[in-house]
C-alpha cells in the first residue's frame, strides 16, 4: 500500500458537528423525547410523567420521571431486581416479570399519593384490555409510556410492563394492539393467550417440551428453577401470589450500602483554586527571597 | 426577474442555524414556562417551520399577554409612519427566549426592599436611589520626571542624506 489520501481531513473535524450526548451514546431518541415531554403552555408547571421502562440483559427497569431543566426527576421507580422480596427469584426478564415490575411500580406511585385505595386497578389479571375508570373524588394518575430505542412488536416486554401498570390503577394511553396475544388476522385481542403470558404460560409450556425431547438441556437451562422446586405446574400460582404480595405492601426498601472503600490514588489531586492561589504566592516569596530584590505587594 | 416580497424574503442568512448547531433544538427551550406580562425576545429558530414570526419582529422584545396551548402571544412595539403601534403577535416557543432586560431591575428591588427593611429596624433613614457617576476625586502625580522637549535647529545636511 503506497500512499493513501486521508479520509478525514482537518477540514473535516472543523466542520464535524456532535450529535448530543446521549445521542452519541444511543441511549436517548430526542425526536420522541421532544413529544413526550412538551406540556401545554397554558398548564404552566403542571409536571408531565413518563412511564419509562428499560429493559437490560438482566433487569427490567420501571420508572415514573417527570422532565426538568435541571434534570429529569424520577418520582417512584421499580426494578425486578427487587422481585425476590416478593417471591419472585427466577426469571427475571421475563414477559410475566415485566407484568409484575409494572404492578409493583403502580402500587408503589399510588401509595406514594394515597390513592391505592381509591384505584384498585384489575385485581385477578385477566388479559383483558383494562382501562382505569375515573372515580368522583380524583381523577387517576395519568402517565406516558416511553419505551425508548426498542422495536414495538406485539408480545414485547415492555408491553408486558405497561399492562401490569394498567392493571395498577394507572392511567395511561395505550391500544391493546401490541399485547402478547394481538392477531394481526382478527385484528383482536385474544385474551386468553395474554393471560397466559402474564402467568408465566409461554415458560411452562417451554418447559413441558423440552423435559419431553431433550432432559439434558433442560437441567441445564432451567437449573436455577429445578434448585427451587419450581415445575411447569406451579409457575401460574407462583405468580399469583407474587401479585397478592406485591398488592400487600409495595412500598420501597432503602438498601443499605456501606460506604465505597477509598483506593489507592496513583495520580496527583487536581488542586482547589485556593490551593493554587496559594503555591503561587508560596513559589514567589521563595523567587524574591533567592533573588534578594523588592518584594512586591501584590502578588496576583 | 422582480426581487420578491414573500414572508421569508431576505431571511436567509438571519433565519439560518447557527455554525454547527442545527439539527434537533435543546429541550429546554421547550420546559420553561411563560406567565403574562413577562418580557421575552423574540428570536426566530430556523429548525421549526411552525408559528414563524415575519422577519420583522426578530430581535424585538415585548410583552407576554396570552399562553396557548404551543405559543405565546407577544405585545411588541412597531414604528408604523410617525406613531408606534403596539402590535399582537402569536409565536411557537421555540422562538422565544426569556428576556434578561427586567432583571437588572428585579434584582435591585430585591436588594432594595431588603436594605429598607434593615434601615427600619436599625431606625436610620436611607435613600436607595441611584446616583450617576460624580467626577473623579483628586489624586496627587506621584513619581514622576519632569523632561524638557525642546525643538532642534533645521540641519541641512544630515536631513537631505537620505533622498534628493
Amino acid at each position: 500500500m503506497g500512499f493513501v489520501k486521508a479520509q478525514k481531513t482537518r477540514a473535516y473535524f472543523k466542520r464535524f458537528q456532535v450529535p448530543f450526548k446521549r445521542r452519541r451514546e444511543g441511549k436517548t431518541d430526542y425526536r420522541a423525547r421532544i413529544r413526550l415531554i412538551n406540556q401545554d403552555k397554558n398548564k404552566y408547571n403542571t409536571p408531565k410523567y413518563r412511564f419509562v421502562v428499560r429493559i437490560s440483559n438482566k433487569d427490567i427497569t420501571a420508572q415514573i420521571v417527570s422532565a426538568n431543566i435541571a434534570g429529569d426527576m424520577v418520582l417512584a421507580s421499580a426494578y425486578s431486581h427487587e422481585l425476590p422480596r416478593y417471591g419472585l427469584e427466577v426469571g427475571l426478564t421475563n414477559y410475566a416479570a415485566a407484568y409484575c415490575t409494572g404492578l409493583l411500580l403502580g402500587r408503589r406511585v399510588l401509595k406514594m399519593l394515597e390513592m391505592d385505595d381509591e384505584y384498585q386497578g384489575n385485581v385477578e389479571a385477566t388479559g383483558e384490555d383494562y382501562s382505569v375508570e375515573p372515580t368522583d373524588t380524583r381523577r387517576p394518575f395519568r402517565a406516558l409510556l416511553d419505551v425508548g430505542l426498542i422495536r414495538t412488536t406485539t408480545g414485547n416486554r415492555v408491553f408486558g410492563a405497561l399492562k401490569g401498570a394498567l392493571d395498577a390503577g394507572l392511567d395511561i394511553p395505550h391500544s391493546e394492539k401490541r399485547f402478547a396475544g394481538f392477531s394481526k388476522d382478527n385484528k383482536q385481542l385474544d385474551a386468553e393467550v395474554h393471560r397466559k403470558y402474564i402467568y408465566g404460560g409461554h415458560v411452562a409450556a417451554y418447559m413441558r417440551t423440552l423435559i419431553e425431547d431433550e432432559p439434558e438441556k433442560y437441567q441445564s437451562h432451567f437449573s436455577e428453577y429445578i434448585k427451587r422446586g419450581i415445575e411447569a405446574d406451579n409457575i401460574e400460582s407462583l405468580y399469583k401470589k407474587v401479585h397478592a404480595t406485591i398488592r400487600a405492601d409495595p412500598t420501597a426498601k432503602k438498601s443499605e450500602k456501606e460506604p465505597p472503600k477509598q483506593h489507592k490514588r496513583f495520580n496527583l489531586k487536581k488542586l482547589t483554586y485556593e490551593e493554587r492561589k496559594a503555591r503561587l504566592i508560596e513559589r514567589l516569596h521563595a523567587l524574591n527571597a533567592a533573588a534578594g530584590g523588592v518584594d512586591s505587594e501584590e502578588e496576583d | 426577474m422582480p426581487a420578491g416580497h414573500g414572508v421569508r424574503a431576505r431571511t436567509r442568512d438571519s433565519f439560518s442555524r447557527p455554525f454547527r448547531k442545527k439539527g434537533y433544538i435543546p429541550l429546554s427551550t421547550y420546559l420553561r414556562t411563560y406567565k403574562i406580562g413577562d418580557h421575552v425576545d423574540v428570536k426566530v429558530n430556523g429548525a421549526v417551520h411552525k408559528g414563524m414570526p415575519h422577519k420583522f419582529y426578530h430581535g424585538r422584545t415585548g410583552r407576554v399577554w396570552n399562553v396557548t396551548k404551543r405559543a405565546i402571544g407577544v405585545e411588541v412595539n412597531k414604528q408604523v409612519g410617525n406613531r408606534i403601534i403596539r402590535k399582537r403577535i402569536h409565536v411557537r416557543v421555540e422562538h422565544v427566549q426569556p428576556s434578561r432586560c427586567t432583571e437588572e431591575f428585579k434584582l435591585r428591588k430585591l436588594k432594595n426592599d431588603q436594605l429598607k427593611a434593615e434601615a427600619k429596624a436599625k431606625g436610620e433613614i436611607i435613600s436607595t436611589k441611584r446616583q450617576p457617576e460624580g467626577p473623579k476625586p483628586g489624586f496627587m502625580v506621584e513619581g514622576a520626571t519632569l523632561e524638557t522637549v525642546t525643538p532642534i535647529p533645521y540641519d541641512v545636511v544630515n536631513d537631505l542624506k537620505g533622498g534628493y
